[in-house]
């Protein structure tokens, strides 16, 4: 295999593995819990700017860039400040807008800070260097390694690979128990699960953390690799592209959260990269402009959202209740009769 | 009558406004230990809304609720819930993409399994537990005939069926007193009369039970006291026998 080929396919695989831990996180609060939580991405951007400033190193006066606490920390200390930054950001967020507000209500204010977030990031220039954002993030143990390129990138591959199993784990630890079950129920109806003496506003925020922090994570093994961020990654409608892997994929199910991620924002959007720029139609030469197959894509993300909510909701591995209940028990079900 | 007369609930001057509506204006009642004591009155009269203030999901604009010898007025619902007063809905509230069993297993109070590192030690710390819930949610279920449809999704069960899985479900949480909002309604005659039979079974198992309902015929033969409401006022209380021959009472039921 050339080289180019395999710098290609092991990028996608880290982005595929970054992807899942993402929708992974999503899926724990949208298709487990019922939050609907349109501001996701916010989370996976502030672990990505964490992860950054913590590795950068100090700002100094005429750097190219500038932002707010720049340190040295060692390899894995900014995975895990990304985390804890963006369990920090989501267990204030989750303290003013999840206690009182309805959940349609809830789902507004996540979308208006999404837009708050991305115009701060934008305009405070002196945060993390406004439009242009952050560059030359230093890759963890780039030089300790002492790797060619190539050889690094696998390495970089495996390493999110391992981060990716154990979140898939983690979550399943959570689906697979009481705690999902009663999480599923909370979804279905909220005040029911209250009336039988679940604390419904400490659940929401549990979950609310626990899927910020893998959102974090899983933004800063993104940052670390491609070693740059800035506003226009993050926009709003990133959350959607998560939310359609997850409706394509199947709610409530940890596997379609894998296979959606495989689907939409890899396979989805990097097939769109191979859209012709020209070509002939009906013998007329046809150009696209710039930026026509950018904006198309958003166009097929909603479209396959639809598609799905109409033809299958359930997505394509529907959510299986009752799985986790010990297997003797189903195989004696239904001997009362 | 199985147990003696002694209050375990008792509201004392109840009020909620909503705006500038006063749907509750007052009310003082008691239930009593091991009776159903059934809640009746006209469209309106404020009878959910008051059950809804009694279980914690609506906050009382004034007065006092005395639930096993506690202060319990203004308590969320979940607390409410933990202390062993049940409530179920009005429309059905069931989990409707959980199983059947499922439903009746998070009813369970403190499950192990239930934290994050409850949940994340796996069933070698929660499994136990577990198991003995769900053979206690199988009694449940055989007792209430429902133990063929224990697989099933709850949304996909009859309306009949439903109301049964929720009394099940309040079972399953270990209540002392159970808040029925309307057991009946939507129900066939003939499940009605099953679950109006499990329901004073319960009560002779030493069960209190609040029953708010519309059909009379059924709260004569079940509820014992009866409470009547009216413009969000109590208006009457005492035996239904009692109760119905009562000015004030039919003018309710007639006037509105």
């Amino acid at each position: 295999m050339s080289d180019a080929m395999q710098f290609y396919l092991s990028t996608l695989l880290i982005y595929l593995f970054i992807d899942v831990m993402g929708v992974l996180g999503l899926n724990l609060q949208f298709g487990v819990a019922g939050i609907i939580n349109f501001a996701y991405i916010v989370f996976v951007a502030v672990g990505a700017y964490t992860a950054a400033v913590v590795s950068l190193g100090p700002d100094f006066p005429g750097n190219f860039q500038h932002y707010l606490f720049g340190a040295s920390w060692p390899f894995p200390l900014p995975i895990l400040a990304a985390g804890a930054a963006s369990g920090v950001l989501s267990l204030v967020v989750g303290l003013i807008s999840l206690r009182r507000l309805r959940s349609d209500y809830q789902a507004m204010v996540m979308l208006v800070l999404s837009l708050i977030a991305t115009l701060t990031a934008t305009n405070a220039t002196g945060l993390v260097n406004g439009p242009a954002g952050l560059a030359n993030v230093p890759q963890p143990l780039f030089d300790q390694l002492g790797l060619p390129p190539l050889e690094y990138q696998w390495v970089y591959a495996i390493w999110a690979g391992l981060l990716t199993a154990l979140t898939f784990l983690f979550v399943r630890g959570i689906t697979n128990s009481p705690l999902g079950r009663t999480l599923r129920a909370m979804r279905d109806n909220d005040r029911a699960a209250a009336a039988l003496g679940k604390n419904i506003t400490a659940l929401r925020l549990l979950i609310f953390v626990v899927g910020g922090v893998i959102a974090g994570i899983s933004g800063a093994v993104f940052v670390e690799f491609i070693q740059a961020w800035s506003p226009g990654s993050w926009l709003y409608p990133e959350t959607f592209v998560f939310l359609a892997a997850i409706i394509v994929g199947g709610s409530a199910n940890n596997w379609g959260a894998v296979v959606g991620a495989l689907l939409v924002p890899v396979g989805f959007l990097e097939a769109t990269r191979f859209l012709p720029q020209d070509f002939n139609l009906f013998g007329r030469h046809v150009v696209l402009f710039s930026g026509l197959v950018d904006a198309l894509q958003w166009v097929a993300v909603g479209l396959l959202i639809l598609v799905f909510l109409w033809f299958r909701p359930q997505g394509l591995f529907p959510e299986r209740p009752g799985r986790f209940t010990p297997r003797a028990a189903i195989a004696s079900a239904g001997k009362g009769e | 009558m199985a147990a003696t007369p002694d209050p375990l609930l008792t509201v004392s001057d109840v009020r909620r406004d909503f705006g500038g509506v006063r749907a509750v204006d007052g009310a003082t009642f008691t239930a009593l230990r091991g009776r159903i004591t059934g809640l009746i009155g006209p469209n309106g009269a404020g009878k959910s809304t008051l059950m809804g203030v009694v279980a914690g999901a609506i906050k009382p604009s004034a007065g006092r609720i005395e639930y096993d010898g506690a202060d319990v007025t203004g308590l969320p619902p979940h607390r409410i819930a933990r202390r062993g007063m049940v409530r179920t809905f009005q429309l059905s509230a069931e989990f409707a993409r959980l199983t059947v069993l499922e439903n009746l297993l998070v009813a369970a109070p403190a499950q192990r399994g239930e934290s994050l590192w409850g949940a994340e030690l796996g069933r070698l710390y929660w499994g136990a537990g577990e198991d003995v819930l769900v053979g206690q949610a199988r009694a449940v279920l055989d007792r209430f005939s429902m133990a063929p449809k224990e697989d099933e999704l709850a949304g996909n069960l009859s309306g009949g069926q439903k109301r049964l899985l929720e009394i099940m479900r309040a079972l399953m949480a270990r209540p002392k007193m159970l808040l029925l909002d309307e057991p009946f309604a939507g129900v066939n005659p003939t499940l009605a009369r099953e679950i109006e039979r499990y329901l004073m079974d319960l009560r002779d198992e030493g069960l209190s039970m609040v029953m708010v309902e519309h059909e009379l015929s059924v709260v004569e033969r079940v509820c014992d006291p009866v409470v009547v409401m009216a413009q969000g006022r109590v208006i009457a209380e005492g035996a239904m026998a009692d109760v119905r021959t009562r000015q004030e009472v039919l003018d309710a039921y007639l006037i509105g």
